[in-house]
């Protein structure tokens, strides 16, 4: 396990200046969204066990975890509420940065994949907002789809997303396959490069 | 001379907490805050209002006065994309907070942040049938 500590501890500069740890230099927000993250993949894990990704499946299938499995339903709610800090805690993160002018060069390219996270991890929100197919859910979603209609060449975008309509059989496999597979797989590589740009633009914190 | 401290433990020792300290915020609310669960996706039936996620409220909000201020958000993606490529952007050269040398950044930076959080207010508490304007009490 040591190799373990230690690839950790790699990702850190080896010395800090000592200002650069008070709370208020970033507040951690970008380590804190990072949290969320691995606690919202962690109880997705566990939530892959239980959803069956069926127009007709899909809700009974979350019935049965919130009724008949110990803990499904908190399981659910924690599922739910790191998705919610992982993207309050990315826009402050974000905010952080513009604020204090940590988007300047040299860190154009860290920016620029910073942003692409932001992005990604709205889109995966909204992917996973279908899934219980519910009232609630669905109606969302087709809101929301509804407003890519207004974007120029949101037709496209809209035919390969919901080919047979929101709730659609090939609509909601779809979703779902991007929402536990080509999502976090894509965040995960943007998160690595994010981390090594953090480092090779020097420091963790901001100008080591 | 720079006060240089070890990272191992004084920064280590910052991100546990930090890690601990969100991980047990969560798992403590999600106990609190249940998710909630509507009756099964009824295409016949749609509510009135019909909303989308509360993290895309605003564009419906903004979209909702006219179609053409869809343009408005794709400029506001592509112009924060781009912030480092602005023209006169210099290095930075220290951290701190709100730079003079960015002022025209901060401030518009400032306004999309308010724009966005009062538009998803009025959306999620104020928007009622047929996206009339409700109060919610």
């Amino acid at each position: 396990m040591s190799f373990v500590r230690e690839f950790i501890a790699h990702l850190f500069p080896r010395v800090v200046r000592r200002n650069d740890l008070k709370l208020t230099y970033t507040f951690c927000l970008g380590g804190l969204a990072f949290t969320a993250f691995l606690l919202l993949m962690a109880s997705g894990l566990l939530l892959l066990f239980y959803y069956q990704p069926t127009a007709e499946g899909a809700f009974a299938s979350i019935l049965f975890l919130e009724e008949q499995v110990a803990g499904g339903k908190y399981l659910r709610s924690l599922h739910r509420l790191s998705s919610h800090a992982l993207l309050i805690l990315l826009f402050l993160h974000t905010l952080r940065v513009i604020w204090t002018g940590a988007y300047r060069p040299p860190r154009q390219l860290n920016w620029l994949i910073g942003f692409a996270l932001l992005c990604l991890a709205l889109f995966a929100g909204y992917t996973g907002y279908l899934l219980p197919m519910d009232q609630l859910a669905l109606w969302a979603t087709q809101t929301g789809m509804e407003l890519l209609h207004t974007l120029p060449g949101g037709g496209i975008l809209h035919a390969f997303l919901v080919p047979d309509g929101i709730g659609g059989s090939l609509s909601l496999l779809r979703f779902y396959a991007l929402h536990i597979v080509v999502l976090p797989a894509a965040m995960l590589i943007l998160i690595s490069l994010h981390f090594y740009r953090v480092r090779k633009d020097k420091g963790v914190l901001p100008y080591l | 001379m720079i006060d240089y401290v070890k990272s191992s433990p004084h920064f280590f020792r910052l991100i546990k907490r930090a890690f601990v300290a969100v991980c047990l915020i969560l798992l403590v609310l999600a106990a609190v805050i249940p998710a909630p669960l509507q009756e099964a996706a009824d295409f016949g039936r749609v509510p009135n209002p019909s909303k989308s996620a509360w993290f895309l409220l605003w564009t419906q909000e903004l979209v909702s006065y006219s179609n053409y201020f869809v343009y408005l958000i794709v400029v506001m993606g592509l112009f924060f994309a781009l912030l480092p490529w602005l023209p006169r952007t210099r290095p930075a050269e220290r951290a701190c907070w709100f730079p003079r040398e960015q002022r025209v950044v901060n401030l518009l930076t400032l306004a999309s942040f308010v724009l966005i959080v009062t538009l998803t207010i009025i959306a999620v508490f104020f928007r009622g049938e047929n996206w009339s304007f409700v109060l919610p009490f």
